[in-house]
């Protein structure tokens, strides 16, 4: 009950964190709140932060290139506002990679009154990283078997087997799991006999 | 097509909670009916699928990416309820393992994404069945991909509009509608037809196994 105390109350500060970033429009005030959750994040700072850049380098390395482009063409640009949305992006994100690594989002979210619910997560969260690995393991494999650099129809070709052959992996691996969860009684509707299937063991 | 976190006004993104919150609920109800020991490895798998589809994402001039959806498959396959559910879900996977998207976002994501990518493929589908199974679905994924890419470019392009400092200067977006309309649609246009693509394949992959559709 502790935990999931614990982990409601990180999940509140985190959206009460995130609408004051949006509202607050001053920069030197979301720097001040970027420098306080690094101070805050303790050993993993550096790691969130190099996850967070990561992660934000391409929209707003983007979105900052045309600002500058389209506001330069009117009326001069603002380093004000360069500063100003950088800043709440790069804080929302750290905010949200922070939580993740600190806070079990299942016991936050209160999943365990929904069970049904819950399945579907546990299944298509480990089907994704899952999938995610696989794709990996078949694009090297595809460039290590290809000596000069693959056409267009090659790579379409590769990308559709692929494609069909993770879905036929994963849905296997799936139902496995979904047929290993009934066998736990998942399934089970609550009877007078039995008003709380165990899934303790799941 | 993601428009990531912190681009969108509290003024946007609040009533957007309100409207997703409504919706959600909407297609939670009866879900324990809905989804069997059959239906929930096949909706895991495809929205796992979808997952892995947003992984590969192409920064758009307009502020957002540009990448498969997965969206008509799911409201082919599933109805548009659980395809808005599940392709929730993926929003949140997203936003929080990989920083795509965003939580202030979500609700526009999920609302333009997941609700009207959903209904229009469905609408669509229902609408040209008689013109033959493969336009019908092709046209559908198209339109499940171009419908949502309209309404993001419509929600970015009011922002500078609706949040902005006393001389004009923005204080979300900083692009207007004359920027993110060409800017989002012209290239999802091109995505629109990888989409159909994908969702053909895996349409016929689902129908030689006999899955039941919608």
């Amino acid at each position: 009950m502790a935990d999931d105390l614990r982990a409601r109350a990180g999940l509140a500060l985190y959206a009460a964190a995130v609408l004051t970033a949006t509202l607050v429009h001053d920069p030197r005030l979301l720097g001040a709140g970027l420098l306080a959750a690094c101070a805050a994040a303790g050993a993993e700072r550096l790691w969130l932060l190099r996850r967070t850049l990561r992660a934000v380098l391409a929209f707003n390395l983007t979105v900052s290139l045309g600002y500058l482009l389209v506001a330069g063409l009117r009326h001069g640009p603002s380093a004000d506002y360069l500063l100003l949305v950088n800043l709440r992006v790069l804080l929302l994100v750290y905010l949200g990679f922070w939580l993740v690594a600190r806070v079990n989002l299942a016991l936050a979210l209160a999943l365990a009154p929904f069970p049904t619910l819950s399945f579907l997560v546990t299944l298509a969260a480990g089907q994704a990283l899952t999938l995610r690995r696989l794709a990996l393991d078949f694009r090297l494999a595809f460039t290590s078997r290809s000596p000069a650099p693959p056409g267009l129809p090659d790579r379409a070709r590769s990308a559709g087997a692929q494609g069909l052959l993770l879905l036929d992996k994963a849905l296997a691996a799936s139902t496995e799991i979904t047929q290993a969860m009934r066998s736990r009684g998942c399934f089970e509707e609550p009877d007078e006999a039995n008003p709380t299937p165990d899934r303790r063991s799941i | 097509m993601h428009i990531p976190d912190g681009f969108i006004a509290p003024q946007v993104y609040l009533p957007a909670y309100a409207l997703a919150a409504g919706a959600w609920a909407w297609a939670g109800r009866g879900l324990r009916r809905e989804l069997d020991e059959a239906t929930v490895p096949r909706l895991a798998v495809l929205t796992a699928l979808c997952y892995a589809l947003g992984l590969v994402m192409l920064p758009l001039p307009g502020g957002t990416s540009g990448h498969a959806l997965g969206i008509g498959l799911l409201a082919l396959l599933f109805g548009v309820r659980l395809a808005f559910v599940a392709y929730s879900l993926v929003l949140v996977l997203q936003a929080l393992l990989l920083g795509a998207g965003g939580i202030t976002a979500l609700p526009v994501n999920a609302l333009a994404m997941g609700l009207a990518g959903a209904a229009v493929a469905v609408g669509t589908r229902r609408l040209l069945a008689r013109l033959g199974e493969t336009p019908a679905v092709a046209a559908a994924a198209f339109l499940s991909v171009l419908v949502p890419a309209l309404l993001v470019a419509l929600v970015l392009g009011i922002q500078p509009l609706i949040a902005h400092r006393p001389n004009g200067t923005p204080l979300f977006f900083p692009f207007g509608l004359t920027i993110t309309l060409p800017a989002l649609l012209l290239p999802h246009l091109a995505v629109g037809i990888g989409e159909a693509i994908f969702t053909l394949l895996i349409w016929r992959f689902a129908r030689r196994r006999g899955w039941p559709t919608t």
